[in-house]
């Protein structure tokens, strides 16, 4: 049984779209009057709307601070003044701004207004000229934040659409480079771009996914992470299914590779997919070191996963119940540490687990001049305070500060976040059920991760389906010519990145 | 949705159901580290156990409680009576027989701890001289926990291959299986010590006799393969050749570490039966007193060929107590049931065969080094 939110289902509301389709055929008035009273009664009248006239018989409609003042100004009002004409066809050819249309369409020109156009409309004619002079106010490009890393690019996408995009094609100089512009949301009007190689992607794989989004029925589209939830395969599991990276060369990177990625205009985190489970715990930096550091990075991340998730429960449950396993130099320490503590050790690590996760929260809120103090207020003031007043012991506290500290090595933020919460449910069945609560969950976890899929692709590839040739890229790094093969998870048209080399090639 | 609602009324309840099993938090329990058994008085059981107990007003102690009743698990309940804390054998390191019990039969106490789950097979068994619960009840000066110090004591000897190693798991094979007997490390207070005295042999589960520590290197030498041990041997006039003996002194103490031993068992006729016992050890000497010119080949062999003869002459002795007391520790009799088909071999009639067996022993002995210092 495959759970499924309402939203990712078909919704054609057919009756709804009927009258759409009348209103976007109405046509742009003769006389100014009239069309300037159609415009206003359309954009409801906003306070922003600047309506110029310019003699003999043209007019100017725009909203104010979304069109360039200067363009305006020096392209277009300085020579309709200079040389006054009056077919739209000559404006036209006055005009010199590079993006400029001819229209009869109200629905159009209104749409055209709202996105930063200039609005002509000559008396007598019925039709209008749309001259595209929005401005582009962006952040400038600045270093990704929560994908830092010591060596490797220092940029990061921002909130611009065209932004973003130029990046990449800086980065994938081929005419294979596809760029699909699709809009959703009923209300906002999202632009979002679908970027795939041409002779790489599998085109299934492209067509699905933008079926999937075109298939979305929404009226509001603010950031990609929202999007990535709802084209997921599985909305309903914690774990992502498809990454949300704001690293331009990870992008590009996944492109290469047979990916696909979305970018969403107005977020500064671009999606990936397919995606499958062990790539969450790669970082771009991987690629950048020598293969034998970026394979002990990998196998630190995986190993600080499972401690960040099981070394709390593990506790919990050796002392609740096995108190067999603990090893006999280990018997008096943690015992002697435990004697003070009023509580059950479940109770104990569930309070300590809640305080770290306080602190954590409390310190991406706060603004970073305050941040530094919950440092002060989390290390000193209530690790030591709680084990002096009693509260906890010493060893509990020292293996959530390292389980904590292990989910932060995570690469991707989202996937952090996953394991901050899954050792919740099993730090509760570890103390009621013991190793056998731990177990379950570990069963639990993995079945549900086998069950997954990323854009249909199986999520614990190249595990399950085992797949020799992937694992060489996938925990561990092999050097570069042993990794030729593109992964077969994107079941990538071009197999091959590059003709393999021998190793060494004196021997072969 | 129907569906999901009626999971979570089937998982609800496993929930809360197991939920209600017993909890042994760790603070809350006391641990039993070590447990002597005595006999007592009226035919029943006497048992000393050591207990650590932490408590919050004075960090942890170490209990030691001496009980009577009929059956471990009774003793258990008594010693609860007498307890703070629930008592649990989970982190129980070592049991140790007294004497009399040893002498009586250790057959109920293997099996009882043997049947335990929550007994770990690896823990040490051990015979004490005279009684234990004088043992674990005596105030030694420098010894905090009685029960972790003898854990250590004996592990730390078995590690060093100065003792042998008898686990309960060893035990438990030796006692089951036909045509080997049990032998454990026997222990003693030594003033303010706790000191390994000897290896005690057993008859099935009935302790017969005794060896000196200094001969369970020979009995680990025929036991099993010795890789790290250290052992000084006396060297008597007799044994040695005069050509490097010096006047004066009458003997020559050497002191050696085996790097590599090898045992290799052989039966050569099955009706006596009669073994071939082949030693190879190959060893680097430490010390030698007086000392001898081991720069010189010739002197090297001659040494070599005494230590052989006076090994050979130590294993053929401790081979021949056995065999009197029939008590076959060193596994003769599986060699024997292994190569002889259908011997339906029994403990008894092995104890019958093994007092006339006849063992050939042949020590093959290599210094390898002699020491940086020349």
């Amino acid at each position: 049984m495959k759970f499924k939110l309402p939203f990712n289902k078909k919704q054609p509301l057919l009756e709804k779209e009927t009258p759409k389709e009348k209103e976007s055929l109405v046509r742009v008035a003769l006389t100014t009057d009239h069309f300037i009273q159609s415009i206003k009664s359309a954009t409801n009248n906003p306070a922003d709307l600047i309506i110029k006239s310019i003699p003999p018989n043209i007019t100017l409609i725009y909203i104010d601070n979304l069109v360039d003042d200067q363009t305006l100004n020096n392209d277009i009002i300085a020579n309709l003044l200079n040389n006054p004409q009056e077919t739209p066809e000559a404006i036209e050819m006055t005009i010199s701004i590079p993006e400029i249309v001819k229209s009869n369409l109200l629905q159009e020109t209104v749409e055209s207004l709202v996105n930063g156009s200039v609005v002509i409309h000559i008396d007598g004619y019925p039709q209008v000229l749309i001259g595209n002079i929005a401005t582009r106010e962006s952040r400038a490009l600045s270093a990704p934040e929560n994908e830092s890393q010591v060596i490797g690019t220092q940029v990061g996408f921002n909130e611009s659409l065209t932004t973003n995009i130029s990046l990449i094609r800086r980065y994938i100089v081929s005419p294979n480079l596809c760029n699909e512009k699709l809009k959703i949301g009923t209300r906002t009007n999202t632009t979002i771009s679908l970027l795939y190689m041409n002779g790489i992607a599998n085109d299934q794989m492209v067509n699905t996914l933008r079926q999937r989004i075109t298939d979305l029925y929404i009226d509001e589209l603010l950031d990609s992470a929202v999007l990535a939830e709802m084209i997921d395969d599985n909305s309903l599991s914690v774990f992502p299914q498809m990454l949300l990276t704001e690293r331009p060369d990870r992008f590009c990177d996944a492109i290469l590779d047979g990916k696909m990625g979305v970018i969403v205009d107005g977020s500064s985190m671009a999606i990936i997919c397919p995606q499958a489970f062990t790539e969450f715990f790669r970082s771009q930096e991987d690629q950048n070191l020598r293969w034998q550091i970026a394979t002990f990075l990998r196998l630190l991340r995986l190993a600080a996963f499972f401690l960040s998730v099981y070394l709390t429960p593990f506790y919990v449950a050796a002392v609740t119940f096995h108190y067999e396993v603990i090893p006999q130099a280990f018997l008096v320490p943690l015992s002697e540490s435990r004697a003070l503590v009023p509580f059950p050790p479940i109770f104990e690590a569930l309070l300590l687990e809640f305080i770290i996760e306080l602190l954590r929260e409390a310190g991406a809120r706060l603004p970073t001049k305050i941040g530094q103090t919950i440092g002060i207020v989390g290390g000193i003031v209530i690790g030591t305070a709680a084990v002096q007043a009693g509260i906890t012991s010493n060893i509990l506290l020292i293996i959530i500060a390292l389980s904590a500290l292990a989910s932060f090595t995570s690469p991707s933020y989202m996937m952090g976040n996953v394991i901050r919460l899954i050792r919740f449910p099993i730090i509760i069945l570890a103390g009621f059920w013991g190793f056998y609560g731990i177990m379950l969950a570990f069963c639990f976890i993995l079945i549900h991760l086998l069950r997954q899929t990323s854009l249909g692709a199986p999520y614990m590839s190249p595990f399950y389906p085992p797949r020799m040739k992937d694992m060489r890229d996938s925990l561990i790094r092999m050097p570069i010519p042993l990794t030729a093969k593109r992964t077969s998870l994107t079941r990538p048209k071009d197999k091959n990145k590059f003709e393999p080399e021998p190793v060494k090639p004196e021997k072969s | 949705m129907n569906k999901l609602r009626r999971y979570f009324i089937v998982l609800i309840p496993f929930a809360f159901l197991y939920g209600c099993i017993q909890t042994n938090i760790l603070d809350k329990v006391g641990l039993t580290t070590l447990v002597g058994y005595d006999v007592g008085t009226e035919h029943k059981m006497a048992t000393t156990a050591v207990i650590r107990e932490v408590n919050p007003e004075f960090q942890s102690k170490v209990e030691v409680l001496t009980t009577e009743n009929d059956t471990s698990k009774g003793n258990r309940m008594e010693a609860n009576r007498k307890l703070s804390k629930k008592i649990m054998v989970g982190q129980m390191r070592v049991v140790l027989f007294g004497e009399d019990l040893a002498k009586d039969d250790l057959r109920y106490y293997i099996d009882t701890n043997l049947e335990n789950a929550s007994v770990n097979n690896g823990i040490y068994m051990a015979v004490v001289e005279g009684k234990t619960a004088p043992l674990l009840k005596y105030e030694y000066k420098n010894i905090e926990d009685i029960g972790q110090h003898i854990f250590r004591l004996i592990e730390q000897n078995v590690k060093q291959e100065y003792m042998i190693s008898a686990t309960l798991h060893q035990i438990a094979h030796d006692y089951y299986s036909v045509g080997k007997d049990l032998a454990m490390p026997i222990i003693k207070r030594d003033g303010e010590l706790v000191e390994l005295s000897g290896v005690a042999l057993f008859k099935g589960g009935k302790m017969v006799s005794s060896l000196s520590a200094r001969d369970s290197f020979y009995v680990r030498i025929v036991r099993d393969t010795f890789k790290v041990g250290l052992y000084e041997a006396v060297l008597e006039k007799e044994d040695v050749s005069s050509q490097i003996l010096q006047k004066s002194t009458n003997k020559i103490t050497i002191a050696f570490d085996a790097i590599h031993s090898k045992r290799e068992m052989k039966l050569v006729n099955a009706a006596t039966p009669e073994f071939d016992l082949d030693i190879n050890i190959r060893s680097r000497v430490l010390e030698v007193y007086p000392d001898i010119n081991l720069g010189d080949p010739k002197s090297v062999k001659i040494l070599e060929k005494a230590i052989e003869k006076k090994m050979s002459k130590e294993i053929v002795r401790i081979i021949a107590h056995s065999q009197e007391v029939e008590s076959d520790i060193f596994g003769f009799g599986e060699k024997y049931r292994s190569v002889v088909r259908h011997s339906n071999l029994t403990k008894d009639k092995w104890h019958e065969m093994y007092k006339n067996m006849k063992v050939n022993v042949k020590v093959k002995f290599v210094i390898l080094r002699d020491g940086v210092f020349e």
